[in-house]
Formats: C-alpha cells, sequence, structure tokens
C-alpha cells in the first residue's frame, strides 16, 4: 500500500485508555495501529510509568487524513475533557 | 505493639524514592509480583475454605457485605459536606474507603502467621467479595447530579476482570479444588516464600507512594486527617462485627483490616474509567500517601491490640 497521501496519528494518552481508545481506532476503520508504553511529564503532572495507574501509552496510527482527522476528533470529543491527551499528525510515506 | 519487619522494606522503599535513589523496580517485576500475592493469598484462602463448611458462611457473609458497604456511605458525607470537596472527588474517594487493598490485607496475614495465630479461611472470600460494591456505590453516588458517561460496561468489565478480582478467585478456587492435601508440591512456591515476596513488593510500594507522600501537602489537612481516622473508624466496625460473628481473633483482625484498608489498585482503575471527572490524585494521595502507611505501621498493630482486648474482656 504505498501512498504519498497517508498521515501518522500519534496519541499520547493514560494506560487507563489503552482498550477503549484502540476500540475506538479500529471501530473507525484503522487497517492498524502500534502502541507503546511511555512516561514523561506535562500538564497532567509526572507520569513514571511504574506501575500501571501512573503510566501512559503511545498509540500510533497510519491512515488516511481524512481518518487521522476523525479519529483525532473523536477521542477530543470523547477524552480530552477528563483526561491526560496530546495528538498531533505528521505526513508520511508509506514504502511497503 | 505487635509489628512484622516486613513493613520496614516499605520503608526502605520510600526513603529511596524520596532521596531520589536510582532503585527502581521494573514494571515486568512488580507485575510478577503482584500477581504471585493475588495467587498466593486466594491459594491460601482456598485451602483452608476447602476445611470449613460452606453453608453456615452465607448468613456471616451477607453481614459482612452489608457492613462494608456502609463504609463507603459512611465516607461520601463527611467528604462532600464537611471536607466540601466536589461530589466526583468524594464519591471517588469513598469508593477507594470502601474497597479493600490486598497487600494491607497480607501485611495482617503475615503477622498472624509470625505469630502462630489461625484464622478462617474464609476471609479470602469476603476480601474478593469486599472489593467490589464500594466500586458500584462510588460511581452511583458520583452518578447522582452529573452528566458525563459512565462507561458500565468497561468498568464492570474491568472489576470482574481486572487481575486483581481475576487472580484473588481464581487461587480461591483452585486452592478449594486442591485441598491441603494436593497442594501440597505448590506449598513452597506459594506459602514459604510468601513473605520474601511481600517484602519485595513493600519495597515498590514505598517507591511509589514516596512520590505521593511528598505531595500530602496540597491535600490539605482535612483529606490527611480523613485518611488516619476513616480506617480506624471501619475498623472499630469490623472488629465489632467480626467478634459479634463469633470469628476467631487473627479472623476478627482480618475483617477490622479489610474495612480500614482503602484500594490503590482495583479502585483508581474502575474510578478513572466510571468518575473521570474526580481528580485521581486526590484519592491515590489519600489511600496510598497516607492510609497505606498509616496501617501497616500503627493500624495493624492497632487493630490487633484491639481485637485482643476486645476478646480477652469477653472471653
Amino acid at each position: 500500500m504505498e501512498s504519498d497521501d497517508m498521515h501518522l496519528l500519534t496519541v499520547v494518552a493514560e494506560a487507563i485508555l489503552e482498550e477503549m481508545l484502540i476500540d475506538e481506532v479500529r471501530g473507525m476503520g484503522a487497517a492498524g495501529y502500534t502502541v507503546t508504553d511511555a512516561r514523561g511529564w506535562g500538564r497532567h503532572g509526572k507520569r513514571r510509568g511504574n506501575w500501571r495507574q501512573g503510566g501512559n501509552i503511545k498509540v500510533e496510527v497510519v491512515a488516511s487524513a481524512e481518518l487521522c482527522d476523525r479519529i483525532a476528533a473523536r477521542f477530543k470529543e470523547q477524552y480530552e475533557a477528563d483526561y491526560g491527551l496530546l495528538m498531533f499528525t505528521v505526513p508520511v510515506a508509506l514504502k511497503n | 505493639m505487635a509489628f512484622d519487619p516486613v513493613v520496614l522494606f516499605f520503608l526502605l522503599g520510600a526513603i529511596a524514592g524520596l532521596a531520589k535513589s536510582d532503585l527502581k523496580i521494573p514494571m515486568a517485576i512488580y507485575e510478577a509480583l503482584s500477581i504471585y500475592l493475588l495467587l498466593a493469598i486466594g491459594l491460601m484462602g482456598g485451602v483452608k475454605l476447602a476445611e470449613s463448611e460452606l453453608l453456615p458462611l452465607l448468613l456471616p457473609g451477607l453481614a459482612v457485605l452489608a457492613v462494608g458497604s456502609l463504609i463507603p456511605l459512611i465516607a461520601f458525607p463527611v467528604l462532600r459536606w464537611v471536607g466540601r470537596m466536589p461530589r466526583a472527588d468524594s464519591a471517588s474517594i469513598a469508593a477507594h474507603y470502601g474497597s479493600v487493598s490486598v497487600v494491607t490485607f497480607s501485611v495482617a496475614v503475615a503477622l498472624l502467621a509470625s505469630r502462630g495465630i489461625d484464622y478462617e479461611g474464609h476471609m479470602v472470600v469476603f476480601l474478593v467479595l469486599l472489593e467490589m460494591p464500594a466500586l458500584i456505590i462510588g460511581i452511583l453516588l458520583a452518578r447522582m447530579g452529573s452528566k458525563g458517561p459512565t462507561r458500565w460496561g468497561k468498568t464492570m468489565h474491568e472489576v470482574f476482570f481486572g487481575k486483581s478480582i481475576f487472580l484473588l478467585a481464581g487461587g480461591l478456587v483452585i486452592g478449594f479444588i486442591a485441598g491441603p492435601v494436593h497442594i501440597e508440591p505448590l506449598e513452597p512456591m506459594f506459602f514459604d516464600l510468601f513473605k520474601g515476596v511481600l517484602a519485595l513488593f513493600l519495597l515498590e510500594m514505598g517507591l511509589v507512594a514516596s512520590s505521593r507522600i511528598a505531595d500530602v501537602r496540597q491535600y490539605g489537612f482535612f483529606l490527611v486527617t480523613f485518611a488516619i481516622v476513616m480506617p480506624i473508624v471501619s475498623a472499630v466496625l469490623g472488629t465489632l462485627l467480626g467478634y459479634a460473628l463469633g470469628m476467631s481473633m487473627g479472623g476478627t483482625l482480618l475483617l477490622a483490616t479489610l474495612y480500614a484498608s482503602a484500594s490503590y489498585i482495583a479502585a483508581p482503575a474502575a474510578m478513572r474509567i466510571a468518575v473521570p471527572q474526580a481528580n485521581p490524585a486526590l484519592s491515590i494521595g489519600a489511600s496510598l500517601g497516607v492510609t497505606f502507611p498509616f496501617n501497616i505501621f500503627l493500624g495493624v498493630p492497632l487493630y490487633f491490640w484491639m481485637a485482643q482486648t476486645l476478646y480477652s474482656l469477653g472471653g
């Protein structure tokens, strides 16, 4: 699926949201996703990642720009008010 | 005072955390230790349960659940109207204090084991059952007057299939089926090593709690006082109920400890999903930063003394 019109959506969120975010990503038709454990610091304080309640995850989805925008809009509406959430997209060129 | 040296490992971890030592228990080891503890506690209870009759446990079980459900209902109005905290925070904290802590329970079990005092196996059944009602009550208390989504499905999945309930109940069933004879090959792993693993786990808890202890000032005088007084009130309820139900002294101590303990694994996860408006720093800070250390250092020895005194007075 080589394409120049793809975006990488990166979502950094609280680890507790993992299942919910993944369900949404799949439900909205993304072809795949990658989740990694993450830790860091931000508006919601230091996220140490040394136990489940204190950890973050990074969810990455490569999809069309339109789908990335829809997923981001959905996450913003559902989770932004109550949970730590950071999202951004960058254009990517798929090589395989 | 009854005191078990295993709790000193918590202190060691807390000092390491406060002194910014590079000590860090890897996540995978923390997970493995918690899986071990949950299974071991479940197995111990299951083996003891296999030796007792089940039917007579029904009424005491209901009484233990009913009184346990009172704890969040007592805590909520205190937090809401005395502490003037927002509804979501009051409900979430009430749920944490109504639910139970497996590690606090384990410290009390270790204390009884080191003194050779027996206890009823069904205390572990109560441990499993008591995790849940307070969480549901907390969610309902938060719902009254809030609009946001509750995500019941995800929350219930978290409560029933989250690893704490799942492994405790699983260990309990395996221990019950195996009974005292067939469990023997597993004894060196799950019973003999229990205290050593608990020590390692407490080291990690100390590290985690130290980050909360440092924030305690932020929570204010009210919440810190609540985090110490509430467990004592709950323990008095547990001691009186245990005595009234004719439990052994060891069983009464464990019931008091269960009521007094505040959850910091199951409840934070469930509350974060179901009541996301609540600030998790407040509930985890109080339960892990104040109540957990209070319970393992002073609380459990105090509840031991309470049970001992009541039983020596009552004969």
